[in-house]
């Protein structure tokens, strides 16, 4: 589309949009400095980590050698993230496929008693993490799910879905009425409606959605600790095994968080695709 | 919407309207509920007993006693304030600045895809680490880098973290949990029809009329979905505190005093648990009166 | 619509039942290490794993890289390491041994948790084993540290690792000012140093400040015994009786530490502990510091910047002959264990002499970084002596005079013990009491505030 309606319609010159621009640039180099600080701190010896901030130093990769060296019987990254990106993947995948229709009957096609069930949803967060642990732990070792990948993928799954029930809902609310009426005219089945109206519309919300769980379930570290020390452990407990209390560490552990972070980040990038703006509302056929 | 309008025969035994709305609801539902209660069941009954594992002894029952040593705990009210410092003000400084970025991404420029990402790498960091991180490299007093800065401007070095503890968590927590306030409202932003925002455009309304009436009326319940899911994940952050501060006055908060209690070296489950059903039922009474002031977020058209 | 709902239902439960089964196989095989994890691939027909917990620690991890080539090798055991910090082993250890989670053969525990789980029943007696093994030689261990892990003189864990406290300071700086260290030094004769040595470039000492009670309290506990004040009294029987927070003796402690880091101490020290205190000592920030003997180790290392320039004091008292600390990592056998005689064969390689032998040549420290602390032998050993000849006497010394029976001037009860009491509501009350004292440094609220609100919690305990 060419710029010149874009310009008259939007009411504001390209001088002010490209101002707009530069200042999210300011903004985002100044919010990401403090990772950015990390990354260079990865790539120091812990002599320089742990003195005055240096800008110029002599970098050097062998603290991501000293965290990636893999030693038999000690989890080595390799384990923990295939453990984490099976764990993360599968559930996510529970959570978005209990979700999506949970959303639609809170939503679209609202059940009678739509918002005590929502209420019931989050309320099962209210519940703090230290406390549960005890009864979870018990369930789990009763249950020979301890040190299993099983434990974390359920456990994950019922820790997300009340965030991806609310937020879907909030984002199938977006669909126009209109749209849903017309489909079920034309005798589309529940299947339909979701995919040629439902999910497009609501795409960015679905990949935010979906972002955050991923984001919630791969960073989860008190729950996978404790259930899973000896087999199944996932990559923020690989992480922590950087930090000593008898020496420096905050280099290692800058390099082992970089690596544990880039997943996280490739997540978030395909997710932005995906979030920009949907079809126009002229597109349905 | 009358199921007669259908084209397809209905199947021989037709489920009602109200079972063919609940039946995608059912998964969900079941799964959660069975997750969730059996541990909250099992809470509430240890809350009740005197259980402790360090010295072991017989679990036994004491009735209601836990809960009456709990309201007479002068530390427990201090955590509970300093729970709603520090919950109540990441909440708000990350909903604002979430909103700001949200908008300042929604236009086009030269790598906004950059930016974006830029700007949602805090929240991917694990708690723990971004705690080390702010207290070693940003917050310290010797080496942090907010220092260094201070003093090449001439000031006194600020002991951040020790004279002003509640402060600096709720500044970490403001930095992490941005990103998430900016993901829902990007999203809300995005889901907003643009044909609108054109009508609107082409009637003339201003860029800042559009923004206060329809921008920000189409937020708004992505800006209560924020508050509301955002306070219930930073009540109960506790990890950061550990590895920031250890504790104490003006730091401890609530999950983190029922964590001292039990794991964390009081082993004190007993204890421990009836500080969280005190907890549970707290979060459900103000869920209960927020939910009434976030209308929008409950607001729903009435069904078809 | 009501027939999709049904397909749907139906293949969404199949996948989650599939995925689960399908993770059964992965999450049981692919985890800790390459090889199968139940049936162990021995090297001599026989075989098996076991779990093992330890903390993170330089040389912790040291053993466990060398463990394949120095024990799996000979002995067909494989060792699967779950390497934690110390407050998450802590918390796992202590649920796994106390609670009965089976999941560790063998766990690492310290000289807190030792008498209490061996009196509680947890842990296998290691005195038998211990004293049938020859080549573990039992009576090489240094006696307070085997006390320490004993209870009713039954060894209980097995140590690897052994520190007391005691004082580094820069000979430099100190001859520069015209000052001498006495090898015995009193706290007013630190504190005088530490003030004259004091200035906005280099505080005159480094004390820990960091909420925690093995932390603060681990530092400041040793104050405490040696200014003549306790936790609590104790009763004839040796248990519990009165809190006593809130007497001249712990006042006086306190309002002593206080000060001293008021006056001399590093800055922000309500946050520091032992690896804070370190970079600023070898960053030359501070003059002076007190803490575990092992980070003598570090700061004589290769590639420390003040190797050479520092002096080592015992730690210094007041009322009390000897006030240093006595703290081990060391290696228990939980009695839940179903491999307890693979268990034994791991702890006694692991802490036997042998290993310190072989180790030195082959870890990447050098022989300075070997496990000090736990046997007689190792300060025998010509490379060690050589290395480490800095700092080893004084070491072997502090550990050796560690009070661990009688570390202050009055009765107390949960003994042995100098820097922490060996009762379990212990960890509580420390953990509190020090974020109340941490407070106190950080300008925050006073010292009679604290004292109160200490006393408050530590009342809780006892009669």
């Amino acid at each position: 589309m060419s710029d010149e309606p874009k310009v008259r319609a939007v009411g504001e010159g390209r001088i002010v949009n490209s101002a707009f621009g530069l200042l999210a640039w300011i903004v985002g180099l100044v919010f990401f400095f403090p990772v950015f600080w990390m990354v260079l701190n990865s790539f120091k010896s812990e002599q320089d980590a742990n003195t005055s901030p240096k800008l110029f130093f002599h970098p050097t990769l062998d603290r991501y050698r000293d965290v990636t060296k893999s030693t038999t019987g000690l989890l080595s990254f390799a384990d923990a993230f295939a453990n984490s990106a099976v764990v993360v993947l599968l559930s996510t995948a529970i959570v978005m496929a209990l979700a999506i229709p949970a959303a639609y009957a809170l939503a679209i096609r609202p059940v009678a008693k739509w918002r005590d069930v929502l209420f019931f949803f989050i309320s099962t967060k209210f519940l703090p993490v230290v406390a549960s642990i005890l009864p979870i732990w018990i369930l789990a070792r009763n249950l020979h799910l301890l040190n299993t990948r099983q434990s974390l993928i359920i456990l994950y799954t019922a820790i997300n879905l009340p965030l991806a029930v609310w937020m879907l809902r909030s984002f199938f609310r977006e669909v126009p009425r209109e749209l849903i009426e017309a489909a079920e005219i034309d005798g589309a089945s529940l299947r339909g409606q979701l995919t040629s109206i439902i999910l497009p519309i609501a795409a960015p919300g679905i990949a935010a959605t979906a972002l955050l769980c991923v984001i919630f379930a791969w960073n989860e570290f008190f729950y996978a600790v404790q259930l899973n020390p000896v087999k199944g452990s996932t990559v923020p407990i690989w992480v922590t095994t950087n930090i000593s209390t008898r020496g420096d560490f905050l280099a290692k552990l800058s390099a082992a968080s970089v690596l544990a972070c880039i997943p996280v980040v490739l997540a978030g990038w395909i997710a932005q695709k995906r979030m920009i703006r949907g079809l126009a509302m002229g597109a349905i056929k | 919407m009358n199921a007669t309008t259908l084209r397809r025969p209905l199947p021989r035994y037709a489920l009602s309207e109200s079972w063919r709305r609940r039946l995608p609801l059912l998964p969900a539902l079941l799964f959660t509920i069975a997750l969730t209660q059996v541990p909250f069941v099992m809470s509430i009954y240890y809350s009740l007993t005197d259980w402790h594992v360090v010295p072991p002894g017989p679990r036994e029952f004491v009735g209601l006693d836990n809960y009456n040593k709990l309201f007479s705990d002068h530390f427990f009210g201090q955590a509970v304030w300093t729970s709603v410092k520090l919950t109540v003000v990441p909440v708000l400084g990350s909903l604002v600045l979430g909103a700001a970025f949200a908008l300042l991404l929604d236009r086009r420029f030269f790598g906004r895809g950059i930016v974006r990402t830029l700007l949602i790498t805090p929240f991917l960091l694990m708690p723990v680490v971004v705690g080390l991180i702010w207290k070693n490299q940003m917050f310290d007093t010797l080496y942090g880098v907010l220092n260094w800065g201070i003093d090449k401007l001439g000031f006194t070095p600020v002991e951040w973290v020790s004279r002003y503890p509640t402060w600096s968590i709720a500044l970490v927590l403001i930095w992490q949990w941005t990103p998430f306030m900016m993901l829902i409202l990007l999203a809300g932003l995005q889901s907003m029809p643009s044909d609108v925002i054109e009508a609107a455009k082409v009637d003339g309304a201003t860029p800042w009329g559009i923004f206060r009436q329809l921008t920000l009326s189409h937020l708004r319940p992505y800006m209560e979905l924020g508050i509301l899911l955002g306070t219930i994940y930073l009540i109960q952050v506790y990890d950061l505190i550990a590895v920031m501060t250890g504790g104490g006055p003006g730091s401890t908060n609530v999950p983190y005093f029922v964590f001292q209690r039990s794991i964390g070296g009081g082993w004190e489950f007993g204890r421990a648990s009836s500080y969280s059903i005190v907890v549970v039922l707290a979060s459900i009474v103000i869920a209960t009166v927020a939910l009434r002031v976030l209308s929008n977020l409950l607001k729903g058209e009435e069904a078809a | 619509m009501r027939r999709f709902l049904r397909l749907w239902s139906a293949a969404a439960l199949l996948a989650v039942v599939g995925a689960i089964a399908a993770c059964g196989g992965g999450g049981g095989s692919s985890s800790n290490s390459s090889s199968a994890a139940s049936s162990g691939t021995p090297a001599q027909g026989k075989g098996g794993s076991i779990n093992v917990a330890i903390v993170d620690n330089p040389q912790m991890k040291d053993i466990a890289a060398l463990t394949p080539k120095l024990f799996t090798a000979q002995s067909g055991i494989k060792v699967n390491y779950t390497v934690l910090d110390e407050g998450t082993l802590r918390q796992v250890t202590t649920r796994d041994v106390a609670a009965g989670g089976r999941q560790f053969d063998v766990a690492m525990i310290g000289p807190y948790e030792a008498p209490q789980f061996g009196k509680d029943g947890n842990l296998v007696d290691l005195t038998p084993l211990a004293t049938a093994d020859s080549a573990y030689n039992v009576s090489d261990l240094i006696p307070a540290v085997r006390s320490a892990l004993s209870a009713d003189g039954k060894l209980y864990a097995s140590p690897f690792y052994g520190e007391s406290s005691f004082l580094m300071y820069r000979k430099d700086v100190l001859k520069k000012a015209g000052l001498t260290m006495p090898a015995k030094p009193s706290w007013d004769q630190v504190a005088d140093i530490a003030r004259k040595v004091n200035s906005s470039q280099m505080a005159g000492i480094c004390l820990r400040g960091k909420p925690g009670w093995g932390d603060l309290g681990a530092s400041f506990t040793t104050v405490l015994n040696t200014f003549g004040g306790t936790w609590w009294s104790a009763k004839p029987d040796g248990s519990v009786d009165k809190a006593q927070i809130n007497t001249p003796a712990f006042k006086q402690a306190l309002q002593f530490y206080v000060n001293l880091v008021h006056d001399a101490g590093e800055k922000n020290a309500a946050n520091d502990s032992f690896n804070e205190c370190l970079s600023q000592y070898k960053d030359g920030k501070v003059a002076m510091w007190y803490d575990a003997t092992v980070a003598a180790g570090l700061l004589e290392a290769s590639d420390s910047p003040v190797k050479g320039k520092n002096g080592y004091a015992a730690a210094p008292v007041e009322k009390t002959p000897a006030s240093g600390w006595l703290w081990s990592w060391a290696l228990a056998i939980p009695k839940t264990s179903s491999k307890q005689d693979l268990a034994w064969k791991y702890v006694s390689w692991a802490t036997g002499p042998q290993y310190l032998k072989e180790a030195g040549a082959q870890i990447s420290g050098g022989w300075a970084a070997i496990p000090p602390g736990t046997r007689k032998s190792t300060y025998e050993i010509p490379q060690y002596k050589k290395a480490a000849k800095a700092f080893a006497n004084q070491t072997l010394a502090s550990i050796a005079a560690a009070p661990i029976n009688n570390p202050g001037t009055t009765k107390r009860p949960g003994l042995p013990g100098v820097q922490y009491v060996g009762i379990p509501q212990f960890q509580d009350v420390g953990n509190q009491c020090t974020q109340q004292f941490s407070a106190v440094m950080a300008g925050r609220t006073s010292v009679d505030a604290a004292v109160k609100n200490c006393q408050d919690i530590a009342a809780q305990v006892g009669s």
